[in-house]
């Protein structure tokens, strides 16, 4: 969600297949960026040589963001899968499309959220400023 | 003392982020609520041990050999499952853990496996070396729980009456971790800059922060 809202407030749009591996997100570097989340999280041997290109391509402090948002992402992904919390109602219900387009919903952790309930609209217009904390 | 000076590292890391790394190995280093310090580093040790192994399939992994003594068995089955397979923990486990040894007991291996994760993910993805992990602090686990903390659907009590999205509540029952794990987060993310979409600072845009946060909850098979 904060992917697509982040890039329209550039007047841009993310293309969301990327979180699962389809695509470069349409952002600059996005396959590189890609490619480093997915190496440093799963701990695979193609992580020195992608983390190598990510540093040609982008620079000493691109690397360093994206180094410390992997290593924060790992963390709250534990938080919430852990504690077992449900999805926020305002994301619930604004998230349905690309959960289901994306197979999110076959993730684990949907167990902890009921998911065939009505929408809200009202939530679905909040759910940007829920998340926000706005 | 930790340092966390990164000395390894070819690449300059803000200081903010070496302060809030400090800060969490001294918190893991103390006593807390439940746990000793000397338990919640070897939480920590066995984290870190279990992570080393997590590109394996699950039945090609050893699993790290705990300390004798330190860690109820159950424990250690806690840490190694949040630590490499989180996703895949249910609401029915999560209930028989916390019935033999209370949920704020629950909440606090995992925000010590949590913070561990940070810490050297980061590392692990800059490719500098571990930082050692700290000296156990001594002291007795004071056994204090938080007031405002309610059901909200998930294991565990969470906070309540806050602001925010849930995962800002879910280490409601343990708050000294919580702050440091927020602490952690607000350095490597966004904190301070959560609720702004445009980023005008940094080498990186909103959107591709928001990409590999993305890619890693996917990877993650995280729900959330």
């Amino acid at each position: 969600m904060l992917l697509r809202a982040s890039s329209e407030a550039i007047g841009e749009e993310a293309e969301l297949d990327a979180a699962v591996g389809r695509g470069d997100g349409g952002v600059p570097h996005g396959g590189l960026l890609v490619a480093f989340a997915e190496a440093a999280t799963r701990g695979s041997e193609e992580l020195a040589e992608v983390r190598a290109q990510l540093l040609a391509a982008a620079g000493e402090e691109a690397l360093v963001q994206a180094a410390a948002t992997v290593g924060s992402f790992n963390g709250l992904v534990r938080v919430a899968d852990s504690i077992g919390i449900p999805l926020d109602e305002g994301t619930r219900v604004g998230s349905g499309e690309f959960r289901e387009r994306l197979g999110l919903n076959d993730f684990g952790g949907s167990r902890n959220t009921v998911l065939d309930v009505g929408d809200d609209v009202a939530a679905q217009g909040n759910a940007l400023q829920d998340l926000l904390g706005r | 003392m930790h340092s966390f000076l990164y000395a390894s590292s070819p690449h300059a890391v803000p200081e903010e982020i070496a302060d809030a790394h400090r800060s969490v190995w001294h918190r893991i280093a103390s006593p807390g609520s439940w746990w000793t310090g000397t338990q919640r580093v070897e939480a920590a040790r066995l984290t870190r041990d279990a992570r080393s192994r997590r590109s394996l399939p699950p039945w090609q992994r050893a699993d790290p050999l705990p300390e004798a003594g330190l860690l109820p068995d159950r424990a250690v089955e806690l840490v190694l499952k949040v630590a490499v397979d989180v996703h895949a923990l249910s609401a029915e486990w999560v209930a028989d853990w916390v019935e033999e040894f209370g949920d704020a007991a629950y909440a606090e291996l995992c925000a010590v496996v949590v913070c561990t994760t940070v810490i050297d993910a980061f590392a692990e993805a800059l490719g500098v070396d571990f930082e050692p992990l700290p000296a156990a602090l001594p002291g007795e686990p004071d056994g204090a729980r938080p007031e405002g903390v309610a059901e909200a659907g998930a294991f565990v009590p969470i906070s309540k009456g806050l602001p925010g999205p849930n995962v800002a509540k879910a280490l409601g029952l343990v708050p000294l971790d919580n702050a440091a794990f927020f602490g952690l987060v607000g350095s490597m993310y966004a904190l301070k800059r959560f609720s702004e979409l445009v980023w005008e600072e940094g080498a990186l845009s909103r959107p591709q922060v928001e990409l590999v946060a993305a890619r890693v909850s996917s990877v993650n098979e995280c729900f959330y």
